[in-house]
C-alpha cells in the first residue's frame, strides 16, 4: 500500500503543479459564475435597448415616464393618434421597437396595448408594464388622493404570490429541483470523464515510453493501478473543492451585492437608504434578482443539502472508481497511445447518452428507462442525483441504496477486472487489440 | 543467491521459456545470452515477478521469490523509460521510494549517485531536456540507487558512447568487487568476456549452455596458438617443419609479425616455443581462444541445426 501511496502522490503532484490545472481551477469556476451572472442579468433580454413610442393623444401622461436611468428602455411621446399600419410602415417610426397606446379611458378601464415589431422578452414586457403602471399610479394618486407619492410608495409593499399545485402544495416536485439534481449529476459525470480521460492518456503514455516496466518491477500491477486511480482522483477532488468554494462564494457575493432579494424586508430598509439605489434596483434589477434568488433559494434552501451532498460524494467516489478503472483497463489494453485515443469517441457517446438520459429523467422521473438507468453503473450517478433532488416517493427509498450498492459492487468488480486487464495488457506493445486477447487477459493472470 | 528451477512460461500456447534451470552464486556476474526472442526478457520478467511462470520455481536466498524479495533487486530493463516531464532528481527520488527507501535515505542515495556520476548539474533538468545517453545514465542510476543485493542489467551498454560504456563497465566491476550479484543480458560479447564470470545461453526458450566463460571458450578451442615475433618469416615457417601448421599471419611492419599456428600430432605449446627459439625473436605467444561471439554463434547454429533435423 505504501507504493500505491508513493505513486498516488507522484500523480497528484504531476497534475496539480501544472499550469493547466491551476488555470482550470481558477478560470473554470469563474467562467461558471460569469455565465450565471450573464444568464440572470441579461438572460431575459433579446434586445439590449428598446425604443418605445407612447401615443398619448390627450397628453394624459404629460410626456413623462420615469425610467430612473434604466438604459435598456427609452420612451418617446406622440400626442396624436397613430394608426398601427402607419407605425408598421412609416419611415419615421422604424426606429421604435414598440408602440404603447394610451387613451383617455385608461384611468377607468385600465387597458392599454403594446404593439411590437419583435416580441419583447418577458422581462421587457414586465418592465414596460411596470413603468406604465407607476406613471398611471402617480396620476391617480394626484387625482384621487391627498397623499404624497413618496408616502404612497412607503405604504405600498410588494406581495409575492406563489402558484402551487394542489397535489404538491410545498412545491416538492418542481422542474427546477430536478434541474439542480441534473446539475449535480452532470458535475459528477463531467469530472469523472475529464479525469478518466487523464487516466487513459497517462497509462497509454506510460506504456509508450516504457517506464511501466520499471514501475512493475517495483510495484505489483494492481497497486500501481490503484495508486494511479487514487492520485488522479485526489487531483479531481481538489479541483472540485476549489470549484465549489469559488462558485459558492461567488453565489453568496451575487446575492448580497448584485441580485439583492427584494422580497426580504431587511433589504428594503437598506435600499431605502438611497433613493437612487432603491429605484435603480427596483427598475433594473427587480426581475433578475427575483429569478436569481429563486435559483439560489432553490440551491441553498429547498434542496436537502445535507442529504444531497452526502450522496453526491458517495456517488462521486463510487462512480469515479468505476469509470476510472474502466478507463484504465482501456488504456492498458490498447496497443499504443493513438490506439487509446480511438476509444475516445465511444466514450464520449457514453457521456452524451448519460446526459441525455438525465435530461429525460427530469421530465419522466418514474419511467422504466429512468428506473433502469438509476441502477446501471454507467448512468446511475447522474440519474440518482435527479431522483434524489425530486425526492424518492414513499416505499421506493430502498432504490437509492440499491443503486449505490450496485455501483459500489460494480466499481469493485471493475477494479478486479481492470487490474487483471492492466496486469496482462500493460506489457503488450504495438499490438492490434483483439477481443479474443481481452477475453483471455480477463480469464487469468498470464 | 538466485535459483531458477524448471521455469516454463507460455504465451498463446507457445513456449517463451521451456524448463529453464540455473543458479547464480552470490558475488558472481552472470551473462544471460541468447538471440532476440530467445526468452531472456521473459525470464527477467519472471524473476522480477512482472509475469508469472506457468511452472517452476524461482528462489532468492533459498526462499521462494516474493514481492518482498523483488525490492532487493535492481533492474535496468532493455526498453528504457522515464517520465519525460519529471526532473532528474525527482524521478530518482520517486523510484528510490518505490524500491522501499525512506525519503531521507532516498535523498542521501540520490545525492551520492548524482555526485559519483558527475551529473549533479542535471538535478533540476527535465528528462526531455537530456540527450539519450544522459537519460540512459539516469536510468542506470535509478536501477542501483537503492543499493540492491542482486542487479539485473538488460543491455546495459546500448545507447552509450564508448566513454560511457567504459564508465558503466567500471561501475559494474566496482559493484562486483563490492560483492553484489549481477546478471547481465547483452549482445555485447566483448563485455561478457571482460566482466562475466559465467554465462547461460538461451535459445528458442531453452537453456542450451551454461558454464564459466573460460570453460565455454575452452570447449570450443581448436588448438591454435599465436606468436608475435621479430625476424624472418621464411625462417619462422622453416622452423615449424612438419610438426606445426601455419594457418594465418599478420604483418605488423619492421619485420614484425603475428603468426597463428596449429599443432600436429602430440605437439604442445612448449614444443612450439622450443623450435622457434633461436630462429626468430619471440615477443609474445599465447593460446588463441574462441571469442564469446564464436561460442554464441556456434551454440546457436548447432542448436538450430539440431532443431531442423
Amino acid at each position: 500500500m505504501r507504493n500505491s501511496w508513493v505513486i498516488a502522490m507522484r500523480e497528484l503532484k504531476e497534475r496539480i503543479f501544472t499550469r493547466s490545472f491551476i488555470w482550470m481551477s481558477i478560470l473554470g469556476p469563474l467562467s461558471v459564475l460569469l455565465l450565471i451572472y450573464f444568464l440572470f442579468q441579461y438572460g431575459g433580454t433579446s434586445k439590449q435597448r428598446w425604443q418605445v413610442l407612447v401615443t398619448d393623444p390627450t397628453g394624459l401622461l404629460e410626456n413623462k415616464i420615469y425610467t430612473n436611468r434604466d438604459h435598456t428602455i427609452e420612451y418617446a411621446f406622440l400626442n396624436t393618434y397613430l394608426d398601427i399600419e402607419d407605425f408598421k410602415q412609416g419611415n419615421r417610426y422604424q426606429q421604435y421597437d414598440a408602440m404603447v397606446e394610451v387613451n383617455e379611458k385608461v384611468l377607468t378601464n385600465k387597458v392599454s396595448y403594446v404593439f411590437y415589431r419583435e416580441k419583447p422578452s418577458v422581462r421587457m414586457q414586465t418592465k414596460i408594464q411596470f413603468n406604465l403602471e407607476r406613471r398611471i399610479e402617480e396620476l391617480m394618486i394626484d387625482q384621487f388622493t391627498n397623499l404624497k407619492i413618496t408616502d404612497f410608495r412607503r405604504i405600498k409593499q410588494p406581495l409575492n404570490i406563489g402558484f402551487r399545485d394542489v397535489n404538491d402544495p410545498t412545491d416538492e416536485s418542481s422542474d427546477l429541483r430536478a434541474w439542480v439534481g441534473f446539475f449535480f449529476g452532470a458535475v459528477i459525470i463531467l469530472f469523472i470523464f475529464l479525469f478518466g480521460m487523464t487516466i487513459l492518456r497517462s497509462i497509454s503514455r506510460e506504456k509508450s515510453n516504457r517506464i511501466v516496466e520499471v514501475l512493475l518491477a517495483a510495484v505489483p500491477a494492481r497497486q500501481l493501478l490503484l495508486g494511479k486511480v487514487f492520485g488522479i482522483g485526489l487531483a479531481a477532488f481538489i479541483q472540485f473543492f476549489i470549484w465549489v468554494a469559488i462558485i459558492g462564494a461567488g453565489l453568496f457575493y451575487f446575492r448580497e451585492n448584485i441580485f439583492i432579494d427584494l422580497s426580504d424586508a431587511a433589504n428594503w430598509k437598506y435600499l431605502q437608504a438611497t433613493a437612487e439605489v432603491q429605484q435603480q434596483i427596483q427598475m433594473d434589477q427587480l426581475f433578475s434578482a427575483r429569478e436569481y434568488n429563486e435559483f439560489v433559494g432553490l440551491i441553498y434552501e429547498r434542496i436537502h443539502f445535507g442529504v444531497m451532498l452526502s450522496y453526491f460524494f458517495l456517488f462521486f467516489i463510487a462512480g469515479y472508481f468505476f469509470y476510472a478503472t474502466f478507463f484504465a483497463a482501456i488504456g492498458a489494453t490498447s496497443g499504443s497511445e493513438s490506439d487509446g485515443q480511438q476509444f475516445v469517441l465511444p466514450l464520449i457517446f457514453i457521456l452524451a447518452a448519460t446526459l441525455l438520459i438525465g435530461y429525460f429523467a427530469i421530465y419522466e422521473p418514474e419511467s422504466t428507462l429512468t428506473s433502469w438507468a438509476s441502477f446501471i453503473p454507467f448512468t446511475s450517478p447522474m440519474i440518482v442525483m435527479i431522483k434524489l433532488a425530486l425526492g424518492y416517493s414513499d416505499g421506493t427509498g430502498y432504490q437509492l441504496f440499491l443503486s449505490l450498492l450496485i455501483l459500489t459492487i460494480s466499481a469493485l468488480l471493475m477494479l478486479v477486472l481492470a487490474g487483471r486487464l492492466y496486469k496482462n495488457g500493460i506489457l503488450k506493445f504495438g499490438h492490434q487489440v483483439r477481443l479474443m486477447d481481452i477475453m483471455q487477459w480477463l480469464k487469468k493472470d498470464l | 543467491m538466485l535459483s531458477i528451477q524448471n521455469v516454463s512460461k507460455t504465451f498463446h500456447r507457445k513456449f517463451a521459456l521451456d524448463q529453464v534451470s540455473f543458479e547464480i552464486e552470490k558475488g558472481e556476474v552472470l551473462g544471460l545470452l541468447g538471440p532476440n526472442g530467445a526468452g531472456k526478457s521473459t525470464l527477467i520478467r519472471v524473476i522480477n515477478q512482472i509475469v508469472q511462470a506457468n511452472s517452476g520455481v524461482v528462489r532468492f536466498d533459498g526462499e521462494i521469490m516474493t514481492q518482498a524479495h523483488v525490492r532487493k533487486i535492481g533492474y535496468l530493463p532493455e526498453e528504457r523509460g522515464l517520465y519525460k516531464s519529471m526532473k532528474v532528481k525527482d524521478q530518482m527520488l520517486f523510484l528510490a521510494k518505490l524500491r522501499g527507501l525512506s525519503s531521507h535515505a532516498a535523498e542521501i542515495q540520490v545525492n551520492f549517485w548524482l555526485d559519483k556520476m558527475g551529473i549533479t548539474d542535471w538535478s533540476n533538468k527535465r528528462i526531455e531536456q537530456l540527450s539519450k545517453g544522459m537519460a540512459q545514465k539516469v536510468q542506470f542510476i535509478c536501477a542501483i540507487l537503492h543499493d540492491p543485493k542482486f542487479i539485473i542489467l538488460d543491455e546495459p551498454f546500448s545507447g552509450f558512447d564508448p566513454i560511457n560504456v567504459e564508465l558503466i563497465k567500471q561501475e559494474i566491476l566496482e559493484m562486483k568487487a563490492a560483492g553484489k550479484t549481477i546478471m547481465i543480458s547483452t549482445h555485447n560479447m566483448k563485455s561478457v568476456e571482460e566482466i562475466c564470470d559465467r554465462a547461460v545461453l538461451i535459445h528458442q526458450a531453452k537453456k542450451i549452455a551454461e558454464g564459466r566463460v573460460i570453460d565455454l571458450q575452452d570447449e570450443l578451442k581448436t588448438g591454435e596458438y599465436a606468436v608475435k615475433f621479430r625476424g624472418n618469416m621464411i625462417a619462422f615457417v622453416n622452423a615449424l617443419w612438419t610438426d606445426f601448421e601455419l594457418i594465418d599471419k599478420e604483418i605488423l611492419g619492421d619485420d614484425r609479425f603475428i603468426a597463428k599456428v596449429r599443432m600436429r600430432g602430440d605437439q604442445g605449446f612448449e614444443d612450439l616455443l622450443k623450435v622457434l627459439i633461436g630462429q626468430v625473436k619471440i615477443e609474445a605467444a599465447w593460446e588463441v581462444l574462441p571469442t564469446m561471439q564464436d561460442v554464441f554463434m556456434n551454440y546457436v547454429k548447432s542448436n538450430s541445426e539440431g532443431h531442423e533435423k
